[in-house]
């Protein structure tokens, strides 16, 4: 459907050996432009580009109209919860998107 | 070969294109081809609501002061939309169920459908309330000369699907003579063609169409005149953003061939014309909003600003069913109508209004003796 990886568990079991994950305090750089914002894995992008002053396109914010669909050029996001709204290949759902590593998007060109 | 209610074929039903195969039997959900439906259909059920909810006694006074060229706004954008529901309340299921072939997806199109006629009720529930004469607004949808060339291009393929569906359930595949048509020819091919092209103009329908009355009846609200009828729309546009969605699944399961390999052909073949149905479309949204203000504008609302947010909104529906967008408009000239669109930002007090996210007969069975512990009677 998507090239877009999606995590079904976002967050690691518990008692989970794995490499030790910092997911939650962990903060990547979001590129748009010639702006950078810094974002966390503990909300979802569309509300972080709100905070930093940025107006994104929205309409239900829970994943079913893609209102909020806009471009991601290069790195990953993955959905707690796969979004209603049909994900283009490289596009992302702001609204319920959650960013995991550094990410370029950019809207309309 | 001719329509069955209940197909006695032996199938899996999970290995069925969307369209075109068997006709639907046993309407089974524990299992599904495509699950988006089924999520699309627990989505509309938990969005029920009933237009009497919405109290309209202070949209009669304000409508009573409107000046003439606003009640012209208003009334115009209430007709169109009759019209549209109008069609979408029965359209998707006369034209589609005949031809469905997968079970989620005959209960999606009915339980859209059905939703659809909801907010046709929800027409009559405002006009009812605003005017003394309902009989006058609905005669005029059908005499209307505005109104009337818009419905020529919402129903065209719904029609011409309808047509060929019949022909084929009774004739089969050949080429006929229809008295007054001509020679029609019936392959599977133009069969699949034309429906891929009834569901673009489906998406257009809800995805473009519908918006220029959205944002009329918004401008208003943000005046705070017709607040009763902008909570009805609101409504109303969460159902459509959702109905979007299904169009948009259904346009690119089929481009992408994974449902029906042959679909993704013709939805290749049909890219420029679907090109075509977006952008006439929006041109005509354009003309009506010249319509909508010819004997004045209203504040933060005009025909320029009314097309460039068409031109915006059309932009982002093509490139939403991998169309190159068209216009120039890159950017939301009305950004205030997001704030009106999302489903639930009023904060108001429960006694006040109803809070449309309520969800009917949710009940948490999950309850222990030890969650009453702080309970006094």
């Amino acid at each position: 459907m998507t090239s877009i990886s999606k995590v079904a568990h976002f967050q690691p079991e518990q008692g989970e050996q794995t490499a030790p994950t910092q997911d939650k305090d962990q903060v990547h750089r979001v590129l748009l432009g010639k702006k950078q914002i810094l974002v966390t894995e503990d909300e979802p992008l569309l509300i972080q580009l709100e905070r930093a002053g940025i107006h994104v396109e929205y309409q239900c914010r829970e994943g079913y109209c893609s209102s909020c669909s806009i471009k991601l050029l290069w790195g990953q996001v993955s959905y707690p919860f796969e979004p209603l709204a049909w994900v283009q290949s490289g596009y992302l759902l702001a609204c319920c998107a959650i960013v995991k590593s550094d990410i370029e998007i950019a809207f309309f060109e | 070969m001719s329509y069955s209610t209940f197909n006695r074929k032996h199938f899996d039903s999970m290995k069925e294109p969307m369209f075109f195969g068997e006709n639907v039997n046993v309407a089974r959900y524990d299992q599904q081809k495509h699950p988006i439906f089924e999520k699309l259909i627990e989505k509309q059920l938990s969005f029920f609501w009933r237009p009497e909810e919405v109290d309209l006694s202070t949209d009669r006074k304000d409508f009573q002061r409107l000046e003439e060229h606003e009640q012209h706004i208003f009334l115009s954008n209430l007709k169109y939309q009759t019209l549209l529901d109008s069609v979408q309340g029965r359209s998707p299921n006369v034209a589609l169920l005949p031809i469905v072939s997968l079970p989620e997806l005959e209960t999606w199109i009915e339980t859209w459908s059905f939703s659809e006629t909801i907010h046709s009720r929800s027409y009559t529930h405002i006009i009812r309330n605003i005017v003394n004469d309902p009989t006058k607004i609905f005669d005029d949808i059908v005499n209307n000369e505005e109104i009337t060339k818009r419905a020529d291009s919402v129903s065209k393929y719904y029609d011409r699907l309808i047509e060929m569906v019949n022909l084929y359930n009774t004739m089969g595949l050949g080429t006929f003579h229809v008295p007054g048509k001509g020679d029609v020819e019936i392959s599977m091919h133009e069969l699949k063609k034309a429906l891929y092209l009834t569901v673009a103009s489906v998406n257009v329908l809800e995805a473009i169409r519908f918006y220029v009355s959205f944002a009329c009846s918004f401008a208003f609200a943000e005046r705070t005149l017709m607040e009763g009828n902008a909570k009805i729309i609101k409504l109303i546009a969460r159902d459509e953003a959702l109905h979007l969605t299904g169009t948009q699944h259904m346009l690119n399961l089929m481009a992408s061939g994974k449902d029906d390999p042959e679909m993704a052909t013709i939805a290749a073949e049909c890219k420029d014309e679907m090109r075509q149905i977006f952008i006439e479309a929006a041109e005509q949204e354009k003309e009506w909003a010249s319509y909508l203000f010819k004997d004045g504008s209203m504040i933060g609302l005009n025909a320029q600003i009314l097309g460039q947010y068409v031109e915006y909104i059309s932009n982002v529906r093509m490139q939403a069913v991998g169309l190159d967008t068209h216009f120039e408009t890159k950017h939301n000239p009305i950004p205030w109508i997001n704030a009106w669109l999302v489903s639930d930002n009023v904060q108001v007090a429960p006694q006040e209004a109803e809070i449309s996210s309520y969800l009917v007969g949710q009940i948490d069975n999950d309850l222990d003796e030890s969650d009453f512990d702080d309970f006094d009677l």
